[in-house]
């Protein structure tokens, strides 16, 4: 898709790699992550609604293994590291269990990101924050894009 | 189809209710296509209800939207049929707000409608046989001029445009595309991310704090934002959040804003049109 750009879609495909895998470390598929993904990939990270699209694609996220997204992390700026660590750790948060290898996941991506340990916990504060804003409702904010209910069922 | 036939007898036998709206939205698609919505929207609102009603029951009071999002939470709804339900739900409100819908619009939401009866009457009536049938469009009560036929066929390609780009939203929405097998990429992930872990385990590679994770799991919000040492900072990351969240809604607002807007011109015209009709001008 020629309207995204490169580095829009790098952050994009890192994203959701990142996050699917968080969405099945604990082995069970967090339905409630499924639409604040994206959601987050547009209002956190500022990514265009085409690169998330293009980002899903075979030949993007699908070409990558784990091990990859974890060396290209790596070449990202600390600000864009540290929202794609705070979105994944929102995902974890969303079904508030942890299992052991959603920490391990944690880990290496704090490890990869070259994080401190203050900067880890921060994004742990903000994800806490936004899981309670998109983790579990996130799909609904999607399915209504703020149109009103009906006032009454009145039609004839 | 003549006016006293229907595409939706074979609900008769496990809704009623929903069953005799979608008669009455069967009625209207041609005379009156906002009736039409009301009637579809108080329908899937019915099926949503009942749905609800048996996985859980506190939601049944909640309105449309959060009973459609905890039915596909708990995967009793699938992605597609969520799809048709909330583009039923959006013209339907649509409508209810004073935006007027082609006949066009009106007779493809009722298309999905029966679609989405087949799907529902087989989750109510579980191991009774269900046949939907193929949906045949309700006649319209008089010929349509060339005119006419003209103004529908720009109604139907901006129904195209508008389920197309709904399409592409909710496709970028989610972590998954629609034709891939979420289970297969878990498992395929899984994999790697147990293989990763004993290698990191063996490395002696660092955890992080996994108690602090946990803490602030189990914290409720309103703690957090009063702790001394992240209150500020967690109140501060929720206001831009809450922007940004604000920004990305605004925008899917405006782009169907837009749409209703070329709808409403559309039939604005078809409306000039048939007057002239009337009037003998033609």
């Amino acid at each position: 898709m020629s309207s995204v750009n490169a580095s829009e879609l790098e952050i994009a495909t890192l994203w959701f790699l990142s996050a699917r895998a968080m969405s099945a470390a604990d082995g069970t598929f967090s339905t409630a992550s499924q639409g604040a993904a994206g959601l987050y990939a547009q209002a956190i990270l500022g990514v265009s609604e085409a690169a998330c699209e293009e980002a899903k694609k075979d030949e993007n996220v699908s070409a990558l293994t784990l091990l990859d997204c974890l060396g290209r992390l790596a070449g990202v700026s600390q600000d864009v590291g540290e929202k794609i660590l705070t979105g994944v750790m929102m995902i974890a948060y969303a079904n508030r269990t942890m299992h052991p290898l959603e920490v391990r996941w944690a880990s290496m991506l704090a490890s990869a990101l070259k994080l401190e340990a203050d900067d880890f916990q921060r994004c742990c504060v903000n994800a806490r924050v936004m899981s309670g804003m998109l983790g579990t409702h996130g799909a609904d904010e999607i399915g209504s894009r703020s149109d009103p209910g009906p006032e009454s069922e009145s039609a004839p | 189809m003549t006016r006293d036939e229907t595409n939706f007898g074979f609900l008769d036998r496990c809704d009623d209710r929903v069953a005799h709206l979608a008669r009455q939205a069967e009625h209207y698609v041609h005379t009156d296509p906002d009736s039409c919505l009301f009637k579809l929207r108080l329908m899937i609102e019915t099926m949503a209800k009942r749905l609800v009603s048996m996985s859980a029951p506190a939601m049944v009071d909640a309105d449309l939207s959060s009973m459609l999002g905890t039915l596909e939470r708990q995967g009793l709804l699938p992605r597609r049929q969520a799809d048709g339900m909330h583009a039923i739900r959006r013209d339907g409100n649509a409508a209810v707000h004073g935006n007027s819908t082609p006949t066009p619009t009106a007779m493809r939401r009722l298309r999905e409608a029966h679609g989405l009866s087949g799907w529902y009457a087989r989750n109510i009536a579980r191991g009774s046989k269900v046949d939907p049938g193929r949906f045949v469009p309700p006649s319209p009560p008089l010929h349509q001029s060339s005119e006419e036929a003209k103004l529908n066929g720009q109604i139907e390609r901006l129904e195209d445009e508008i389920e197309e780009q709904r399409r592409r939203t909710r496709e970028a929405l989610m972590l998954f595309r629609e034709d891939e097998d979420p289970e297969g990429v878990r498992k395929r992930y899984r994999i790697e991310l147990k293989a990763l872990d004993m290698v990191a385990a063996a490395a002696g590679e660092p955890v992080v704090d996994a108690e602090f994770v946990a803490l602030v799991m189990a914290m409720d919000l309103e703690a957090l934002f009063e702790h001394p040492s992240y209150g500020s900072e967690s109140r501060e990351a929720r206001r831009n959040a809450e922007a940004q969240l604000a920004e990305v809604k605004s925008a899917l607002e405006r782009s169907e804003q837009a749409y209703l807007s070329q709808r409403a011109e559309l039939v604005q015209e078809m409306r000039m049109h048939k007057r002239r009709q009337l009037r003998g001008e033609l």
